[in-house]
């Protein structure tokens, strides 16, 4: 398997390259031998990259992506061969005679994309929950392992198991994994995709574990997904385009988002140079592309906020009025206390401090708000800007008290220490 | 530990074989991410021996399964024999100043962390 000469030394690998290759190669298995043959593709990528790790040791080859795809053709039509008799694939690969042609084209780069939609639109089928569909997507099309998902989610491995058995029984019950074209409810589940891209971005933005609240490799793959969905002509759909703006504008700001400490940085303290220029760049061209269709998507709505944040010079001079109106929109649409509660936002910064403040009380009934600790954060902070830091003082504690993560604690304990003494 | 430049040439005259045994290649629960962690480990490791002016061949990766042949009768039997952590998974042959030298070069590998172990022996002749 060694390639003789190794390439140049000190060569780098592809960040994130054995990770993108199992998403690649087990997604592109399973589309030709068939979803019932998911824990086969699983082996047979698991040990091409074994195999990578052990060979490339001593040097990396010259085309390490072409290499792993080799290793994984050989071992999986070694195994078809073998196992034929025992195990049930689909015709395309039940004759030995178009085999190593059909493996050979089902894994190469250029079926790529086809391969990872197919599966990231099977694994997303409506009859499964959200979170099997977050699940899924991390394991098959991220290349997690269940403990890594489980060290996201806060959740132990066994209910990470559990939900890739009930994926992997709904896939078995597809018998296939259909062609993006061929699928009848492809709207139904372009949602669920999306929505589970959400969910897969805002795990990497402010994801559950305390240790570890941002993990931007989520966000990139959130994105590196959804830019997927906009090379196939039958999923770029503008709800598409809204979604990747929107991710374009939140991942330009992950580089200010923590300081030195792992502390989270308000919006308003950001070193606004440290964001992304290219990132925002490609967010207005995705953004300028979504207004096809007449529709605005709640996607399009929360992009075209992240828009404004993303190319004001400052807080100051950001254009309020337009992000009101966004989320008035949205609040209508389908309303929730978090929108609520940054409307009351916005509003504080367009029509006063005053009238923020009216909102926000208002929402004091709200359960959700209760338990969310940038609730009485943001309370806190309009009663500090209002020159009444008691009261400011006593917010920031009950902040302090639902902290999720030292990021947030810390964050807020700054805000206590610029607050006049008692 | 490590002989002063200039004195390499000299220096440097022995050459010693690492074996390595076990480790990452004989476990089954690393994900993709931890996998490419490791090998990135391992050729910055390498990587440092050629800069050094230590690395005397370009290293050896073995593959699994093979065969093995023994006694008058010639008997073949499938792979090695050997349990996973004794299992030889590759070698470097390297250039050190003594045994001990070749012993420190052999304890900065990353074999270790997931339970391999190296074996150093001189190369005669």
């Amino acid at each position: 398997m060694n390639e003789g000469v190794p390439a140049a030394s000190s060569a780098e690998l592809v960040e994130d390259l054995f990770r993108k290759e199992y998403a690649h190669l087990v997604s592109a298995l399973t589309r030709v031998l068939g979803p019932s043959n998911i824990p086969l593709a699983e082996d047979v990528v698991e040990d091409a990259l074994v195999s990578a790790m052990n060979a490339w040791r001593f040097g990396l080859p010259q085309d390490p992506k072409a290499w792993i795809i080799r290793v994984a053709r050989n071992r999986a039509i070694d195994i078809i061969r073998r196992e034929q008799r025992q195990r049930s694939f689909l015709p395309e690969v039940a004759t030995t005679t178009a085999l190593t042609g059909t493996i050979e084209a089902a894994l190469a780069p250029a079926a790529e994309g086809a391969s990872q939609l197919a599966m990231m639109f099977a694994v997303c089928d409506p009859s499964l929950n959200p979170e099997t569909h977050v699940t899924g997507i991390l394991r098959w099309l991220c290349g997690l392992s269940p403990k890594e998902i489980g060290h996201a989610f806060l959740a132990d491995t066994q209910t990470i198991d559990r939900r890739l058995h009930r994926g992997r029984g709904r896939l078995r019950q597809l018998g296939r994994l259909p062609d993006v074209e061929n699928l009848p409810d492809l709207a139904t589940r372009r949602d669920s995709v999306l929505r589970a891209l959400y969910l897969l971005f805002n795990e990497g933005y402010h994801g559950s574990n305390p240790l570890e609240p941002v993990r931007p490799f989520l966000c990139e793959d959130a994105l590196r997904l959804t830019e997927l969905l906009l090379d196939a002509r039958t999923t770029a759909h503008p709800d598409v385009r809204a979604m990747a703006a929107l991710f374009c504008f939140d991942a330009a700001r992950l580089p200010a988002r923590l300081d030195g400490h792992g502390v989270f940085v308000p919006l308003q303290d950001q070193d606004r140079n440290r964001w992304d220029r290219a990132r925002i760049e490609r967010g207005l061209m995705h953004l300028a592309r979504s207004a096809t269709g007449g529709h605005m998507s709640r996607w399009h709505l929360e992009a075209g906020i992240a828009c404004e944040h993303a190319v004001a010079p400052s807080i100051q001079q950001t254009d309020w009025g337009r992000i009101v109106g966004f989320y008035q929109i949205l609040a209508q649409q389908s309303w929730s206390p978090v929108v609520a509660l940054n409307l009351a936002l916005a509003l504080a910064e367009r029509d006063g401090i005053e009238e923020g403040r009216r909102e926000l009380t208002a929402l004091a009934g709200e359960p959700k708000l209760s338990r969310y600790p940038f609730y009485w954060a943001a309370r806190a902070d309009l009663e500090r800007r209002a020159g009444r830091h008691t009261a400011a003082r006593e917010y920031y504690q009950q902040a302090i008290g639902l902290a999720r993560s030292p990021a947030e604690r810390v964050s807020f304990e700054r805000r206590i220490e610029s607050l006049e003494n008692p | 530990m490590m002989p002063e430049s200039g004195s390499e040439e000299l220096a440097l005259r022995r050459k010693f074989m690492l074996i390595f045994r076990g480790g990452a290649v004989t476990r089954h629960d690393l994900s993709p991410s931890e996998l490419q962690a490791h090998v990135e480990k391992w050729y910055r490791w390498s990587d440092g021996l050629t800069r050094q002016g230590r690395a005397s061949d370009a290293g050896t990766a073995l593959d699994n399964p093979g065969a093995t042949i023994r006694g008058v009768e010639r008997v073949v039997t499938d792979g090695p024999y050997a349990e996973s952590k004794d299992l030889v998974t590759g070698s470097l042959v390297i250039k050190a100043a003594s045994l001990e030298d070749a012993i420190d070069v052999a304890r900065t590998c990353p074999a270790y962390e997931f339970g391999g172990s190296v074996e150093v022996r001189p190369v005669q002749g």
